[in-house]
């Protein structure tokens, strides 16, 4: 039954039916026709391959978040330390006097000793650079890693 | 004895996992399974994107999805089934507005030297009438018409309620046929 044959415009259900069986039909041997899908072998080691990397980036994920978490403790932990120093320093400052009093009584010898002089502020200077560096070189392996 | 750094532990670790890849199927009975079904699904991909080039695509997808899937299959057919719904919902989320292989007609090529050129233009008919039905209803009459599935088997494939396939399955005929009419017609 074709349309071309029975182009009439009341069609029963069954002539309908049988249109659209035959259209389809003829269809489904045209898509057969182009039909060209990929060997089972390709599709097989394809699927295994993006597994594979599906389960190693689900292994990844949580050292990320760990890495993540640690620098943000550090941090928080670094700004504590930081703020409570402030704090402490604020609040004894006198007793902070004292002992520097007895500190300079107890290094007399050394009382000589400018330390504001040019030849004491670069290994000053040095050692707090180094601190600096070696921090950020800390922090650069835990990124990389 | 050598050193075992951070990395090294890292690195066995994601090679056990990927060692560990567990799908769905053995490969023996997958590649059979593909086998039977790969034509046909390329088929129904074309038809309801009406865009090869999807089709390709979204075919390596639907089994890799099927692979990775947790579903206990009672059969084969329930496993096809599930196969085509995981189809039926990759055109849904691929779907572009853009229907190339309908609007393009048909490759005069495509079609083998003896046959008629009414041939041509009747499939050239069909291709643009069904361009002209909504997914849902090119999906449904072609897994029944082509796939020759029973109804629960389209309700399972669609998403749908087996009482109502019938009655969808009615308006999506009459709705070709008046539009292969109208081809027809011009």
């Amino acid at each position: 039954m074709s349309l071309r044959s029975r182009p009439g415009p009341e069609l029963t259900d069954a002539q309908i039916e049988a249109i659209v069986a035959d259209a389809i039909a003829t269809e489904a041997s045209s898509a057969r026709a182009e039909a060209a899908p990929p060997s089972s072998a390709i599709v097989w080691w394809r699927a295994q391959m993006r597994a594979r990397q599906e389960a190693a980036r689900a292994v990844e994920r949580p050292l990320t978040i760990v890495h993540g978490l640690a620098i943000a403790c550090a941090a928080g932990l670094a700004l504590s330390l930081i703020g409570t120093a402030v704090a402490g320093v604020r609040g004894s400052t006198g007793w902070l006097l004292g002992v520097y009093q007895s500190l300079r009584a107890a290094l007399a010898p050394l009382s000589a000793v400018d330390f504001t002089s040019g030849w004491m502020m670069v290994p000053m200077t040095a050692v707090l650079v180094s601190l600096v560096v070696a921090s950020l070189a800390a922090v650069f392996i835990l990124v990389d890693e | 004895m050598a050193d075992v750094t951070f990395l090294d532990v890292r690195r066995l670790d994601v090679e056990h996992a990927a060692a560990d890849v567990a799908l769905a199927m053995d490969e023996d009975a997958f590649r059979a399974f593909y086998d039977r079904t790969a034509g046909a699904l390329w088929g129904y991909l074309s038809r309801i994107s009406g865009d090869r080039q999807v089709a390709d695509d979204l075919l390596q997808e639907a089994y890799y999805r099927l692979l990775k899937s947790t579903t206990a299959f009672e059969s084969e057919s329930h496993r096809r089934n599930y196969l085509y719904r995981i189809a039926t919902n990759l055109v849904n989320d691929s779907r572009r507005g853009a229907r190339p292989l309908f609007e393009s007609g048909i490759d005069v090529t495509d079609i083998p030297a003896p046959e008629a050129h009414a041939t041509v233009e009747r499939r050239a008919d069909v291709r643009r009438a069904m361009g002209l039905l909504k997914p849902r209803e090119r999906a449904m009459l072609w897994l029944a018409y082509a796939q020759g599935s029973s109804h629960s088997e389209i309700a399972e494939v669609l998403g749908l309620k087996t009482g109502s396939i019938k009655l969808l399955l009615f308006r999506a005929r009459r709705k070709l046929a008046g539009l292969l009419q109208r081809e027809v017609a011009r």
